[in-house]
Parts: structure tokens; sequence; C-alpha cells
């Protein structure tokens, strides 16, 4: 058909996946959430229901992942630099990678979380949660910036997102200064490996918001091009 | 000169049916390309794409369609040249006829990104240059039109840039999108209809019995201009701020407002696309027409039939009409990345690129032409993914589709002399 010329010309956006694979890890850290609720109450065959589902939503931001690369052939010119779309799927995919890590490593040493700090700590993972959602508000709000050409409202809302999303990473800095604070205050009763392990989920959490906070800021830098 | 008197009516009617065919095809195939923008921006429907391109394709065939078959009917080659012997000129245009929709009927088979233009231009220089003789061919009105192949998709997509450019400061990267929108689109409106009427008053219309002078056309190109974006705004008036969903495209209220003058667009889209494409259809016939009906005089000023247009935009629509619009459903189907904002401002830089075309007499790929004008939106970011490797396929089509219309209209002028004498 002669018509060919045309509809091979435009290809389809890349953010599509990107924003696919974003709903995958805002879902992956909702079922961290009920995974670490489990782990607290020591229920470990729920504990081990939200680990599978863990292990298939990262399966599935692998596909995206996969999917997002492959849209970005050489010949194509993109509204947004390619290593900025590159880098920015490279560090959303961190997210549920780090979330099959922290449910992987306390499923396999069947880790009790300590009463006295049970509630800080879950509060600072929903806080991570809470992040990896604002982050994934700010890539659904790309198409609307895409519209109308990177400028005017669209981009004001943009800042107000990633202002929302700076807050709420540091409020999670201080949830995790007090975790850290009331582990400190009992770790010497406990058994010395499992307060090691428990620093090293901490730890892990931590990069969980700050991975998503990468990602709003991936987004705002490229917005502002 | 016996030939002809004797064959005459056979030729001129077998000419007739390959003419029709031809446009036929174009109106099946290429005018999916000028309405599937519109139908993939869903901003017309399909059977209101289908409307407009039956009412403007003819309307642009008739009016505006006579320079560019006058370029094809002896711009190409001198029919002076060939008084002596006017039945090799019908054979060969005949043999033209055939090539170019051999080839298209191939091309379309296999996919390929084939234009009519090019073919019916390889096959005439083809048969002009090898069947009669070398210096038949006006070869400055053949580079002439070879270099605007080049230009055409350069031009379209310059004025694309520029006018999306305008679209982004204007509008979209304002305060309050909508209302700018509401404000400067009528000016977009004026543009159309100025500039489709400017070309059409200075240089179609003679055979209609208007002859208009600069001054006067653009007095009535202005007053056209004005009448199309007061038409425009009136129906602007009815457009909300509020977010719609058709099909799966959910539509802000700004993209509304430009869907509004895309459906202005897309006429003029089709217009530009009937005033130049149908003459790759006609244009060979109608210098069939010439020699057969002076009974084998190839006369040094003759005028074109008036029924021979009418011939190509019936064929034109009747394509349309039975295939164009399965064509157009599958064009609009894979551009829906382009949302009316970005659809006019490609249908508008297109569109005046080929009327601008049409008036000048040459005959261009309408196709590559608004490629060109959508490479203009997207290196203005007004795209999120465009693919630059179509242009070197277009390029590819381009050097093969040359050759092969010529080398077919060659095998098919010698069998056609053979049968003949």
């Amino acid at each position: 058909m002669a018509s060919k010329g045309l509809s091979d010309i435009i290809k389809k956006s890349p953010f599509g996946p990107i924003k696919a694979h974003m709903e995958v890890s805002k879902n992956s850290t909702v079922e961290l959430i009920n995974f670490l609720e489990s782990a607290v109450n020591s229920d470990w065959n729920k504990a081990t229901e939200s680990r599978k589902v863990i292990s298939q939503l990262e399966n599935e931001a692998d596909v995206l992942k996969a999917e997002t690369r492959s849209l970005l052939t050489k010949s194509l010119f993109l509204a947004v630099p390619r290593e900025d779309i590159l880098d920015l799927i490279k560090l959303a995919d961190d997210i549920p990678n780090t979330v099959k890590d922290i449910s992987g490593l306390m499923i396999g040493r069947q880790m009790e979380i300590p009463s006295a700090i049970a509630s800080s700590f879950l509060l600072f993972a929903k806080e991570a949660s809470a992040i990896t959602d604002a982050a994934g508000e700010a890539v659904d709000h790309i198409d609307e910036l895409f519209q109308f050409s990177f400028g005017g409202n669209a981009a004001i809302k943009m800042q107000e997102l990633i202002e929302k999303l700076d807050s709420l990473e540091n409020k999670n800095d201080q949830s995790e200064i007090t975790l850290r604070a009331e582990l400190f205050a009992i770790e010497k009763d406990l058994p010395p490996v499992n307060v090691i392990f428990l620093y090293d989920i901490i730890n892990k959490i931590g990069e969980l918001s700050d991975r998503a906070e990468q990602v709003g800021h991936r987004i705002s830098l490229i917005a502002s091009r | 000169m016996e030939t002809i008197i004797l064959y005459g009516p056979y030729l001129l009617f077998s000419g007739c049916v390959f003419g029709f065919f031809m446009a036929w095809g174009i109106g099946a195939n290429d005018v999916a390309n000028a309405m599937g923008t519109s139908v993939g921006a869903r901003a017309l429907t399909l059977s209101q794409a289908i409307l407009v391109a039956c009412i403007f394709e003819f309307a642009g065939a008739y009016l505006a369609g006579g320079e560019v078959t006058s370029t094809i009917r002896k711009g190409i080659i001198d029919p002076e040249l060939l008084a002596d012997s006017p039945d090799l000129l019908v054979f060969g245009m005949m043999a033209s006829l055939l090539a170019a929709g051999t080839w298209l009927l191939i091309a379309s088979f296999k996919g390929w990104p084939v234009s009519t233009t090019h073919s019916i231009v390889g096959a005439i220089v083809g048969f002009a240059a090898v069947g009669i003789s070398f210096d038949a061919v006006s070869w400055s009105k053949v580079s002439s039109i070879v270099s605007s192949w080049v230009v055409s998709p350069l031009m379209a997509g310059t004025i694309s840039f520029l006018i999306f450019r305008s679209v982004q400061n204007l509008i979209l990267n304002t305060e309050h999108p909508f209302d700018n929108a509401k404000k400067y689109v009528p000016f977009y409106m004026f543009f159309v209809g100025f500039v489709i009427s400017m070309v059409t008053f200075l240089k179609g219309l003679k055979h209609v019995g208007l002859s208009l002078n600069f001054q006067e056309s653009f007095i009535y190109s202005i007053l056209i201009g004005v009448g199309i974006s007061l038409l425009g705004s009136l129906f602007l008036r009815r457009v909300e701020n509020t977010h719609q969903v058709r099909g799966d495209v959910v539509f802000d209220g700004v993209e509304k407002v430009f869907a509004v003058l895309m459906v202005f667009t897309a006429c003029a889209m089709a217009f530009a696309h009937g005033s130049n494409d149908v003459a790759n259809a006609v244009g060979p016939l109608a210098a069939i027409a010439n020699v057969v009906q002076s009974g084998g005089q190839i006369a040094a000023q003759s005028t074109m039939p008036w029924w021979i247009l009418l011939l190509g935009g019936i064929g034109i629509v009747s394509g349309l009409a039975m295939l164009g619009y399965r064509v157009i459903e599958t064009v609009g189907r894979n551009i829906t990345e382009l949302t009316p904002s970005r659809g006019f401002a490609a249908e508008l830089a297109a569109a005046t690129t080929v009327v601008l075309a049409s008036g000048t007499g040459l005959p261009i790929s309408t196709t590559h032409t608004l490629v060109g004008a959508v490479l203009g939106v997207g290196l203005a970011r007004g795209l999120s993914a465009i693919d630059l490797s179509v242009v070197g396929r277009i390029i590819i089509s381009w050097v093969i589709t040359l050759p092969i219309g010529a080398g077919l209209s060659i095998v098919f002028f010698f069998t056609l002399k053979g049968i003949f004498s």
C-alpha cells in the first residue's frame, strides 16, 4: 500500500511501557507492606504468598523494561533524549528488584521483627511505598506535559509533584532516624547476627525510597529540557 | 496518421479506461494518507472523512488540477516534435498509463511506499527518451520536477516546524492554553482559506470561465479566508473546556479546539491532493484525447477538453468510495499519536506546499510531502517518537521507481507499436 510511508514514521511513545512499569512497581511496594505485616505477625504462610506475588511482579517489570528498550531503536528521533529514557527505566526497575531482595532475605532467615520497633518499622516501609506512589504520579503526568510541549501549567504541576515527592522523602528520612534509634536502644538484647540483618533490611528500604525519589527527579529533568 | 483515423475511437476509449482506473487506484490508495491523518487524530470519523475527501478531492481535481495535467500532457515531452507521427504520442501515453498502473499494483501488493507521481513521470520520460529520441524529452522541465521532489518535503517540513512552534508559543506553553487556542485558531483557519483560494484563483478556474488578475485574486482570497475563519469561530463557540474520550484517546479541551481546525485542514489536504494527483491519471489521457479528437493533428495551442478532469475526479471519488475507506481506517489506526494540535500543523504545511506545486504545474508526491511535514512537527518535539529510517526507504523508492516506470513503459510502448503497425 502506498500508505506505508506515513504510518511507519510515527512510532509509539516509549512512555507507554514506562508508565505500565511504574504501575507494577507501585503494586509491588503495596504487596511489600502486606508481606512486612505478615512478617511482623510471624505469619510465614501468608508471607510466602506475598513473596510469590512480589516475584511475579518483578518478572512483569523485567518484561516491560525490555519492551521499553526495544522501542528505542537507533533510527528514532525522540522528543526527549534516549539516554534519559534509558536511565529512567534503569532506575525504575530497581524498585521491584529491591522489593524482591527484601522479601527474599526476610523469608530466607524467617526474620522476626522485635515488637519494640514494629510500628516504626511498618511506618517507615509505608512511607517508602507512598514515595513510590508519588513518583508514579509524576511519571503518569509526562503525557500531559508532552501534550503541552513541556511548558505552561503542565510544567508547574510537575514541579508541584516533585516538591511533594521531596517532602515525603524528608519525612521518610526522619522516620529512618527514629527507627534506627529504637533499634539501637534494644540491639544489645538481640542476637548480633539478627541485628546485622535488621540494619541491612532498613538500608534496603531506605534504598527503595531513594530510587523512587530519583525516578521522580529524572522525570523532572526530562521535563525541564 | 492512418492508425489514428482507423483506430482513433478505440484508442481513446481504452485510454479513458486506463486513465479512469489509474484515478480509481489513486482514490483507493493515495487518498488514505491525506485523510488518514484526520481520522487518526479523531478529528473526523471515517464516514465524515470519506465525505470530505469526495467533495474536496473532486473540487481540487476539477478546479485546480489543470496546471499539473498540462505538465504531464505536454511539459515533459514536446508534442510538436511528434507532429509527423502522432500515433507514437498516443502509444507512448497509453504505455505510460499501463506501466505506472502495473508498477503501482505490484508495489501496493508488496506494501512499498511508491509514489504515483514518480511512476508516471518515470514512464513518460522512459518511452520518450528511448522510444522516440533522447531530445524529445524536455530535460530542463524534468530536472525542475525532480528537484521539486526534494524541495517539497523539505518545504513542508520547514512550514510545519514553524507552525507547530507558533502553536507552542502562542497556545500550549501559556498559562491558559484553552482560551488562547480559541483566540488564535481562527487565524490559522484564515490562513487555510487564504492560501488555498489564492493559488486556485491565480492558476485554475480559467476553464470554468473565471479569469482573475493578481489583485482581484488577492482580495477575493482574503474575503474567503475571513469567511472561513468566521465559520470556524462559529463552530468554536460550542467547544467547551472539558475532557472527552473518543475511541481510546482522551481529548483535552485544547485538543478539541484543534480538532475543529483540523476539519478545515483536512478539506485543504483533500483539495490539494486532488489538484496534484489527478494529473497522474488524466494527463496522459488528455494527450491521447487531443490527438484523437483532432484526427491525428498535434495542435500547438490545444486546449484541454473539460471532461478529462471530470473523468479523473469521478475516478478518484469512486476508488475512494469503493476501497478507500478501508485503507484510511488502517492508516488512521496506526497514527493515533498524532493529536489534532500536531496533525493540523502537518496537514496545513503539506496542503500549502502541494497547492503551491499544483499552481506551478509541478507534479509532486503528496505522501512524501506529508511525511516531510510530519517530520517537521517531530523535530519541533511535537511527537514523542518518529522513525527517521522511513526517510531512507522513501529515497530508495524514488531511485527504484524511476527506472522501473521507464523500463515498463518502454516495453509497453514497443508492444503497442508492434501491434498497430
